[in-house]
């Protein structure tokens, strides 16, 4: 009886993780992979994977980037998986030009366009900041960078995105 | 602080409320802070992708998932490829003291009286890394060249800089003999780098956990093993630690 209460409790704990940050985790997903198929592949491992450690992680407040943290190393092994190659902006696949083609905002169309275009070491801590409010020190131990250069790439990717939407 | 740095933090990090003595006194920064607010807001806005809905996968319950992990661990082992067991913690922390207790249960490792011997060489560096987390530290203080020069002594080899920022230079054992043991920074974190001349492997040797990546490189009459982050493209550094250091063995 108090095993099954136990279990209980724990998947109670679960929901409640990927309640609150499966948004999260599928938007850092799809701005990593840059494909929205890819994404959803990522975040149902990435879940299991949560699910299969959850006892590992012992303070509440550590959730988002512990699951965030999942999400990122699951990105890296699908790709080691499918060895993926660049991808040529002119010739996208359905579900990488879903991710450009949301809205009907012009504006927000060129600045996803300009987003999507950045190298992935510009994206991910842009991401990182904006989207999930990471400090720069936590966008540095999520990335393994020092913060200085976390700085540093976020700087010159805003400059990157400022110029690019100036020539728009 | 001057409109350079003042541009250059915000840049960075727009909610930056600091610097307020260069702001009231420059219109140019003004504007541009306002310009980097409103540009982060139509980041923000691009980024918000609609979320589709969420399907969570079927959850195994933990006695079933445990036996399954065993039976992968098991048999998941391929030519010149050692398949760890599942290492959940993640960089800087993966050598904590718990997963040396994991480990040393799932990896087989045999207590021998006071010693312990491991069933294979990987084993071995993984145990010793797992001793040795102060070395993963990710800095950019380097160390001297004195200082590199006596734990790589001249009749193991000789190594020069050109493999990347070392970081960690210590003399360790492996299999009880002493082992040059150096980490230097990779793009994903600390990598670690041990000169083993009395180690012999045959073939290349990868190694693969949950958040590890290693490679066991046989070198002259010894080895180099080189391992770091799960995501690290040990495939560039290894070639850069091939190229500094000249063997003597």
């Amino acid at each position: 009886m108090q095993s099954s209460n136990t279990a209980a409790e724990r998947r109670q704990r679960f929901d409640e993780y990927v309640g609150v940050y499966h948004q999260d985790m599928y938007r850092y997903a799809a701005w990593l992979s840059r494909d929205k198929s890819i994404a959803e592949d990522v975040v149902q491992e990435a879940l299991l994977r949560a699910w299969k450690s959850l006892d590992a992680l012992r303070e509440k407040s550590s959730a988002k980037q512990w699951l965030l943290t999942i999400v990122r190393r699951e990105n890296a092994r699908y790709f080691e998986r499918k060895r993926l190659e660049t991808v040529d902006i002119d010739n996208l696949s359905a579900s990488q030009a879903a991710l450009l083609a949301e809205q009907p905002d012009e504006e927000l169309d060129d600045m996803r366009l300009a987003i999507y275009e950045l190298d992935d070491d510009y994206r991910e801590p842009l991401v990182l900041q904006v989207l999930m409010g990471f400090s720069t020190k936590e966008i540095a131990e999520q990335m393994g960078l020092k913060q200085g250069a976390v700085l540093t790439r976020l700087h010159r990717a805003r400059t990157k995105l400022k110029d690019q939407m100036a020539r728009q | 602080m001057n409109c350079e740095e003042y541009r250059e933090t915000i840049a960075a990090d727009p909610s930056f409320d600091g610097g307020a003595g260069h702001l009231s006194q420059c219109a140019a920064c003004q504007a541009y802070r306002s310009e980097m607010l409103v540009l982060d807001q139509t980041i923000g806005r691009a980024l918000a992708l609609d979320v589709p809905e969420l399907h969570v996968p079927e959850l195994v319950d933990l006695p079933e998932l445990a036996a399954a992990e065993s039976a992968e661990s098991s048999t998941s082992t391929t030519d010149n490829i050692v398949a760890l067991p599942k290492r959940r913690l993640s960089s800087p922390a993966w050598f904590a003291m718990a997963a040396t207790v994991v480990a040393a249960t799932l990896l087989g490792v045999r207590m021998l009286g006071t010693g312990i011997q491991h069933d294979s060489l990987a084993e071995e560096i993984l145990a010793h890394l797992d001793h040795e987390q102060i070395s993963l530290r990710v800095t950019d203080v380097a160390v001297t060249d004195a200082r590199l020069s006596s734990v790589v002594p001249s009749d193991i080899a000789r190594m020069d800089h050109s493999a990347g920022l070392i970081t960690y230079a210590q003399s360790c054992q492996i299999n009880g003999r002493d082992v040059p043991h150096l980490v230097i920074q990779g793009e994903h974190g600390p990598v670690t780098i041990l000169l083993m001349p009395y180690e012999t492997v045959s073939d290349p040797q990868s190694v693969q956990g949950d958040s590890i990546n290693g490679v066991i490189l046989p070198v002259g009459k010894g080895s180099i093993a080189i391992f770091g982050e799960r995501e690290e493209r040990l495939d560039r550094i290894q070639e850069k630690v091939l190229q500094s250091v000249t063997w003597s063995t």
